[in-house]
């Protein structure tokens, strides 16, 4: 059994305007010591899928329409508020994206760390600081003596992350929930908190949930990806499957609108035309197909999940037996990869 | 490799000894303690037509070293040279005129357009301001540039708020196309942007480029982007270039060892290609640009540092083909990279 299981969760919030689904339907398992990168960009829903797991959502205006989270086999989503607290920061932990507000101001890093040390492991005033001492010194903040009697104002901004980090470790969480943990960070800052985030899952197992837009970080830590476009998840499998073999066209336009690095050649760049989806007025069935260049009639009904094997999943009308679709993309070349491949012709099936 | 001769009549822009410091004041007599060096001495220069990419971290000073390019802020020492005048010295007048040669291009797109003006207001301003156009002929000149930068005519009528991310963006290039100005700032226009958008502004810049001539300074922290856009490169560290070169010279071949940290920092989309690279893990943070650390500012980070580099601070050397890099390092080896890595781009 998966150390976390969620299962076709769906999210959705109350605004002036109307209801608003923002999780549609989401289901993936993570064991422990690896972990899931989930990929989307603004709007996909994949921080209020995060903050489900939490129970963090705000309920009005939010609202969960159905689905489990189940933590080795008990369903977050029946647990009491009480109950809650005593499993979050200690059997679940969030990184979230911003050091800079996520931190309490008026509090010290040490009070900050120590107090969720305190109520969970029970530990007393004096025990919980050399705890806290501790997880500092594990994260490599340097000085930890000192640091831990300072404000969060008082440290850069990779120094508060790794605060985030030790805080989020500090009861030796089962999984944790890293919502877009380098965003905000340089890039040279980037590759230190990914590497100590590896090294601490190597060092206590935990499972991690990755949340992020960046197709380079997932591709450095991630065993499997879930994809997610406007709540819905289209696209699922490991990482050599999404990048080397990606099925969804929504995947596919992702890969090609990057520029790369190690690109040779100023090839264009293939962007996803159009804009991204109002999820107030999604269209009924695939909420990519305004934007998608395979796009056929019968993306107007409601999509299922197609298997290719190995766990490999994508939500796409072009591997249905009643269409053409997986012959029409079978004369283009896949994958799109800036650089490396022609731009697919615009009319397929010679 | 192109392998021309550098004409210097070619350039549009050449920036020298530039530096920028904002005084820190304190007490209650707010006496001047101290100084943030944003920009402290830099050299470069921008050809016509081509692209500059200036690279570096949060607080290196690349958007400060734009901004004094374009003369939005003034230097506190040394000369910018557009098309042979020192636009430090020039006017009141005279700097009003030259918005019509220069313009930029702003990072976040929700920030920078007023929300209470029409859009056919916003890329209309300019043509009023600067006595371009007036009444039908500026109307026309609104839509004209609506179309060149992939928005409808009637995208005039509305608001800012209606617009997402990518078509506010594209607002921002017609409003600083309205006065038909030859060089451009562009900082950080796509790093608001979703990852689906960003290629349709980066090929929309390009196209525009190509169309109309345009100059472009081009500042970024995301250097797969800027590797996309720019002829040539400048990497920044706590106020200083530390490296430029041509694009493919210095993301091949790069000779400072932070510029090198740097790109082998970056992941690439690719796990297989992730598989095989060695990464650099700088130690430390980015020091503060009130007190940069002396000799060269990147020592304390430095895998190769040694004496010399905590005492004097590197020159600006240059080791062929317009490459050049402030290191000791790469000094007393003949202009060789040091290994702190197995390559940083491996190509699949």
């Amino acid at each position: 059994m998966a150390l976390l299981e969620v299962h076709d969760l769906r999210v959705g919030f109350k605004t002036e305007d109307g209801f608003v689904g923002a999780v549609n339907g989401l289901s993936y398992s993570v064991e422990s010591g690896s972990t899931l990168g989930i990929v989307g960009e603004s709007g996909s829903g994949k921080s209020v899928n995060a903050l489900t797991i939490m129970r963090l959502i705000p309920i009005p205006p939010g609202r969960i329409d159905g689905g489990t989270i189940n933590l080795r086999g008990q369903n977050l989503l029946l647990k009491s508020e009480a109950e809650m607290r005593k499993i979050r920061g200690k059997d679940v932990a969030m990184i979230f994206q911003d050091p800079m507000t996520s931190l309490n101001p008026v509090l010290t890093v040490g009070d900050q760390i120590s107090e969720a040390v305190r109520l969970h492991l029970k530990l007393g005033k004096k025990d919980a600081l050399d705890k806290t001492v501790d997880m500092l010194r594990l994260v490599r903040i340097p000085l930890p003596e000192k640091r831990v009697k300072e404000y969060p104002h008082q440290l850069s901004g990779g120094m508060r992350q790794r605060v985030m980090i030790a805080m989020a470790l500090s009861c030796d969480p089962d999984v944790l929930i890293a919502d877009e943990p380098t965003t905000a960070l340089d890039v040279t800052i980037q590759a230190q908190i990914l590497d100590l985030m590896n090294e601490m899952q190597a060092r206590l197992g935990s499972a991690i949930v990755l949340i992020t837009h960046d197709l380079g970080v997932v591709a450095e830590t991630c065993k499997n990806v879930l994809v997610m476009y406007a709540g819905n998840q289209v696209e699922y499998g490991s990482a050599a499957q999404i990048f080397a073999e990606p099925r969804h066209p929504y995947t596919m336009g992702l890969l090609s609108s990057l520029p790369r690095l190690d690109a040779t050649d100023q090839t264009r760049l293939v962007p996803i035309e159009g804009q991204p989806p109002n999820l107030l007025r999604l269209p009924p069935g695939c909420s990519f197909a305004p934007r998608c260049k395979y796009r056929m009639p019968i993306c107007d009904q409601p999509v299922p999940l197609y298997d290719f094997g190995e766990g490999h999943l994508a939500r796409c009308f072009l591997y249905d037996e009643r269409t053409e679709g997986e012959r029409k993309l079978a004369v283009e070349t896949r994958p799109a990869i800036p650089g490396t491949a022609a731009e697919p012709p615009k009319t397929a099936v010679a | 490799m192109n392998c021309f001769v550098r004409v210097p009549a070619d350039d549009l822009i050449v920036v020298k000894d530039l530096y920028k410091y904002f005084p820190i004041n304190a007490g209650i007599l707010s006496r001047h303690v101290a100084d943030v060096k944003a920009v402290d001495g830099i050299d470069f220069s921008i050809r016509k037509g081509e692209t500059l990419g200036l690279v570096g971290e949060s607080g290196s000073g690349k958007t400060t070293a734009g901004r004094v390019v374009l003369r939005l802020l003034d230097a506190t020492k040394g000369e910018v040279i557009f098309e042979g005048r020192d636009i430090q010295k020039l006017g009141r007048e005279e700097i009003r005129k030259l918005r019509k040669e220069m313009q930029i291009i702003f990072q976040d797109p929700y920030a920078s357009l007023n929300p209470r003006m029409t859009v056919g207001d916003i890329v209309g301003e300019p043509l009023s301001i600067h006595g371009i156009a007036r009444g039908k002929a500026a109307e026309e000149r609104v839509q004209e540039l609506l179309r060149l930068v992939g928005l409808q005519p009637y995208h005039a009528n509305r608001y800012p708020h209606e617009f997402s991310g990518g078509q506010r963006q594209r607002i921002g290039i017609a409003r600083a196309l309205a006065v038909s100005p030859k060089f451009i700032v562009a900082d950080e226009p796509v790093s608001a942007l979703d990852v689906s958008i960003q290629a349709q502004v980066v090929n929309l810049l390009q196209d525009l480029q190509e169309q109309l001539g345009l100059t472009y300074l081009f500042i970024a922290h995301d250097l797969s982007v800027v590797r996309h856009i720019s002829t040539r490169v400048a990497v920044m560290y706590v106020g200083k270039i530390v490296e430029i070169a041509d694009r493919d010279d210095l993301y091949e071949n790069p000779l400072h060892p932070y510029t090198q940290a740097l790109l082998s920092a970056i992941p690439i989309p690719d796990p297989a290609v992730e598989q095989r690279r060695k990464r650099i893990i700088l130690t430390g943070d980015i020091p503060s640009p009130v007190n940069p650390p002396p000799g060269c500012r990147f020592h304390t980070r430095c895998p190769v540092a040694f004496e010399r580099c905590k005492v004097e601070v590197p020159a600006n050397l240059t080791y062929g083909n317009g490459h050049i890099a402030a290191c000791h390092w790469v000094e007393e080896h003949g202009g060789r990279a040091p290994d702190i890595t197995a390559g940083p781009a491996v190509v699949a």
